[in-house]
């Protein structure tokens, strides 16, 4: 590749060359992705290991423990900010919860008298008795390090939620404000409540850790390794998160959130997840350093802290694990060595050109300009952050892109029964007396109708005629004025859009609305949302039902790709913001039968395509309705229509006007009334 | 005092508080009504006008020890100082939009946003790099003239606190309501790309509408500088974070909201640190904030939902 690149260097082409050729790099060509990524990670852990040791500098050791603290806040905020797209500018509101939690429960701030209640424990040595003199004795807390590092971490996760409940129905920009109240309470509160946390002078004489009788003290090196430990569990927490069902979820939801319900995900329980997740994160955060520090004050926690981890994750690419703890890294070390270092150095250029201003200048001051800048330069010129999170695919090959578009052999799908073509019809779908107005006008007006079991039903009707609005109702997107709406007999009208998909509705879009920044795979994956199982923990620890279940769900998925023969499956791995319009209009068919709906409701799936790609889309139509799978179809192109349609309802203004055989409708006196308009009459 | 007289003083602090917040509160409504931006460079715009002003004020050779003045020297000087620091302060909002937030307009999400949260830092951090970071004495040109009014009084500095405050609000209504540049940012609120075709051009309007609402910044500014006879660098983020939740109290992107909400949170700053303490007067206003953007986004007076799908 470099090769036509670099054909003016015939010395930098050689190495390149002889690089490329070479054994090890031949074999690192051939690992798997796994196999590559646990060969990266051994190494760097190594590097973590080996660090104290080969800067040999306690100062250096410090620093880098400090930086620690920063990759742990920058990758929880990532999960909030970069997965799920949920502008947080309060974070260091959690840091401050956690913080305070651990110094809170690990120092004499609290007095509270003796009670037998201490007793277990006093036993279990996680208070002490002491005896005031002329006055009843007092406990205190030194509660373990470990313990509430876990207990902090559920604190803080308990307020994630608290607080990002209210924000749940908020758009970004309103929910960035609500976060920031709360990040602004926080340590307002704890300025004011001098009891709990000894105000604006902040908690002193926070116990350190200890680990089997060893005291951590206040040497750096234990620090440090318990640092590298927390950062390297909240990084494989980051990444197992990432790849899974859960990260997929908060994913779909910060790319559309709609769109993301209508395949299945709730996002009121993933976005609260995600607030937990993040905060949890901060909670390890927040104990570790004031562990480290052994004291807490209101000024740790302010807004421009939150503005500093916001940077971070900005900076290293929002979503992108190893972008974010990298920028926390060299973000961390400008503030405690590089900043330092240049000082001097400018401070020893400005003494011998004779500046004064030079010579006294503190590079240090400036750190909260250089976060400002970062920001508005990210922005502007590279939002996707230094390392973005979208793995560079390789374009398809000549050969691959020139290929003549082949089509399945064979409609089949592993989970679909086809249906008998016989016996009595059972309706599947039945709507009566279906009513939507927005403001005086009725987008539904009292509609009736039944989709029997197996059908392929056409719904058209002029521009306006109420026809997405009526798959809007049925899949729970726009909330009905009356009306009931049952599937296989049961009420569905009223649940959530997660719910409705769950229940076997499936639904494309008339403007396609895919994940544009996820790939083929991923989005549909997503479709597959309903049908797993995995919850945050089940994708951390990866046991091997959810291993199974995920290999599963990749082969569902290919074989879902596979009917359309060779069109998707090679463009597996690209983002589908870089698709055709056709192909993404498959993509997004696709996705809705990863659901394994009962009924598919198809909104306008042939506009933007050719007359031989619509026939090529309406025979798999046809196709997916002979699987056993009930399709309701809204089209213009009425040719196409007429065509596959076992029946055809007519709408317009929110009324169904017709009903019947496409031969019927077509003939039918109201229908071309509403299409052309009435007929004038001649006297 | 008596607790009625003691209410009816804060009732008087807190309605010239709101008007300053009002004025602030403009700026925010007006840039979020046409290109639906929070602008946190909006804090800084207003801080840095204190220091722009205090410039204006020092060129005139009026310094924090400077006589107060009287009469029409008074009313000459004001009339010199508004419009200059005002026209510095919305040409930096016009530096701003221009740089830094016109390459972003229209990108969906967060990224206009976190562009103006870096901006306020590198004005708020440059500020501190060439004012220094102690807060400077503003001179007190406005004579310390009072009226009793029963046991509370009212000082001169709020009566021409109030008496701007409401010229500049009416001229602002008479521009959006009675002249054509008016009408082209209604337009452009309404719908940009509608109001494109028809002929507006919109890169024009949307910065008239920075130079406008930092304007009314900078006359905020002023008023800061003579009411509380200092500026720092960090005066922006809370009294700014006041005016943005006056702004949402009204209805972002409501003009007369904006102002209601303001004379709103002024009293509520007034009467709350009076009743509860001024420690928690940022708990208060902050939840607030948090409890009308989460059930009443519309605001108090806002007619339609400003989330739009």
């Amino acid at each position: 590749m470099s090769q036509g690149r670099r054909a003016g260097e015939p010395g930098v082409n050689a190495i390149a060359g002889w690089w490329a050729r070479a054994p090890w790099t031949l074999r690192w060509r051939t690992l798997a992705l796994p196999r590559r990524r646990q060969i990266w990670a051994g190494v760097l852990l190594a590097v973590g290991v080996a660090f104290p040791s080969l800067v040999g500098s306690a100062g250096y050791v410090d620093a880098a423990a400090n930086a620690f603290t920063y990759v742990l806040l920058a990758l929880g905020l990532n999960i909030v900010v970069g997965f799920a797209g949920l502008l947080d500018l309060g974070y260091a509101a959690f840091f401050a919860i956690g913080a305070y939690g651990y110094g809170i429960a690990a120092s004499g701030q609290l007095k509270i008298p003796w009670s037998d209640v201490w007793k277990p424990l006093l036993w279990l040595g996680q208070v002490q008795r002491v005896p005031i003199e002329g006055g009843p004795d007092l406990v205190q807390l030194q509660i373990s390090f470990w313990a509430m590092l876990v207990i902090g971490a559920t604190i803080c996760a308990l307020f994630g939620v608290l607080f990002g409940a209210p924000t749940l129905r908020l758009r970004g920009d309103y929910l960035a404000i609500v976060t920031l109240g709360f990040g602004e309470i926080v340590p307002v509160v704890a300025r004011n409540l001098d009891w709990l946390t000894n105000g604006a002078q902040g908690l002193g004489g926070v116990q350190t850790p200890r680990l089997f009788g060893y005291e951590f003290g206040f040497s750096p090196y234990p620090y440090y390794y318990l640092g590298l430990a927390l950062v390297t569990v909240a990084i494989f927490i980051s990444f197992r998160l990432q790849e899974s069902r859960v990260g997929r979820a908060w994913m779909a939801i910060r790319e559309d959130e709609l769109a993301a319900g209508a395949m299945g995900v709730n996002h009121v329980h993933f976005k609260l997840l995600a607030f937990a997740m993040g905060a949890a994160i901060a909670g390890f955060g927040g104990a570790f350093h004031v562990a480290k520090l052994t004291t807490a004050t209101p000024e740790m926690f302010q807004f421009p802290v939150s503005v500093m981890i916001l940077v971070m994750v900005v900076l290293g690419g929002m979503g992108s694990v190893r972008g974010v703890v990298l920028a926390a890294l060299l973000i961390a070390s400008l503030q405690s060595v590089i900043l330092q270092e240049l000082s001097l150095w400018v401070n020893a250029v400005g003494r011998s050109i004779g500046s004064p201003w030079l010579a006294r200048v503190q590079l240090i001051t400036s750190l909260e300009l250089i976060f400002g800048f970062i920001l508005v330069f990210m922005m502007l010129f590279r939002r996707e952050g230094l390392w973005p999170a979208v793995r560079r695919v390789a374009a398809l090959t000549r050969d691959q892109q020139a290929a003549l578009p082949t089509r399945a052999a064979e409609v089949s799908l592993s989970w679909a029964t086809p249906a008998p073509r016989t016996g009595p019809a059972r309706p599947l779908l039945e709507i009566q007396g279906l009513t939507k107005r927005f403001g005086g006008v009725a987008a539904a007006d009292g509609i009736n109708l039944t989709v029997d079991a197996g059908e392929l039903v056409s719904v058209i009707g002029p521009n306006g005629s109420g026809k997405t609005t009526l798959f809007n109702l049925i899949t729970g997107l726009t909330g009905r004025d009356a009306g009931t709406i049952r599937l296989g007999g049961e009420e569905i009208s009223g649940l959530p859009p997660h719910e409705i998909v769950a229940r076997g509705v499936a639904r494309t879009f008339q403007n396609i609305r895919l994940f544009n920044n996820l790939s083929v795979l991923e989005n549909l994956l997503v479709g597959e949302h309903t049908r797993l199982r995995a919850g945050a923990l089940g994708a951390i620890v990866r046991p091997p039902s959810v291993r199974e279940e995920e290999r599963r769900a990749v082969e569902s998925a290919l074989e879902v790709l596979g009917l359309f023969g060779n069109r998707l499956i090679p463009r597996l791995e690209h983002p589908v913001y870089g698709l055709s319009y056709a192909n993404r209009r498959r993509t997004e068919i696709s996705r809705a039968i990863m659901t394994r709906p009962r009924l598919l409701l198809l909104d306008e799936p042939a506009a933007g395509m050719n007359p031989a790609e619509t026939l090529e889309l309406m025979d798999l139509v046809k196709a997916l309705r002979g699987l056993g799978i009930t399709v309701v179809l809204i089209e213009h192109k009425l040719d196409v229509v007429m065509d596959v349609s076992d029946r055809v309802i007519v709408l317009d203004h929110g009324v169904k006007i017709a009903e019947g055989k496409p031969a019927q409708v077509r003939n039918d006196e109201r229908v071309i009334e509403a299409y052309l308009g009435r007929r004038r009459r001649v006297a | 005092m008596s607790v009625g007289e003691v209410l009816l003083q804060q009732v008087v602090n807190g309605v010239a508080l709101g008007m300053m917040y009002a004025l602030l509160a403009l700026g925010f409504t007006m840039v979020y009504g046409i290109i639906e931006l929070i602008n946190f460079a909006h804090f800084s715009v207003f801080m840095t006008g204190t220091f722009l002003g205090l410039m204006v004020l020092h060129l005139f050779g009026f310094t924090g020890s400077s006589a107060a003045l009287t009469g029409l020297p008074l009313v000459g000087m004001l009339l010199v100082i508004f419009p200059v620091t005002m026209a510095l302060t919305g040409m930096l909002g016009v530096l701003i939009e221009r740089i830094c937030l016109r390459p972003v307009r229209g990108i969906s999400g967060t990224a206009p946003m976190i562009t103006t949260i870096g901006v306020a830092f590198i004005l708020i951090n440059l500020v501190l790099m060439i004012w220094g970071p102690q807060s400077k004495p503003f001179p007190k040109i406005i004579p310390d003239r009072r009226w009793a009014w029963g046991n509370a009084e009212i000082t001169l500095s709020q009566v021409m606190l109030a008496v701007a405050g409401v010229t500049l609000m009416l001229g602002l209504n008479y521009l959006v309501r009675r002249t054509a540049l008016g009408k082209a940012m209604r337009a452009t609120a309404q719908d940009m790309d509608a109001a494109k075709m028809m002929g507006v051009d919109i890169d024009r309007v949307i910065v008239l509408t920075f130079f406008l609402g930092s304007a009314l910044a900078g006359a905020g500014s002023l008023f800061f500088g003579f009411y509380y006879g200092f500026t720092a660098f960090y005066i922006g983020y809370t009294t700014g974070l006041r005016a943005f939740t006056s702004a949402v109290l009204g209805g972002i992107g409501n003009v007369p909201g904006a102002v209601a909400g303001a004379l709103i949170i002024g009293l509520i700053q007034a009467l709350g640190g009076q009743i509860l303490g001024v420690k928690w007067t940022d708990v208060i206003i902050f939840s607030i904030l948090i409890t009308v953007m989460v059930f009443r986004p519309a605001g108090l007076f806002g007619m339609q939902a400003p989330q739009k799908a």
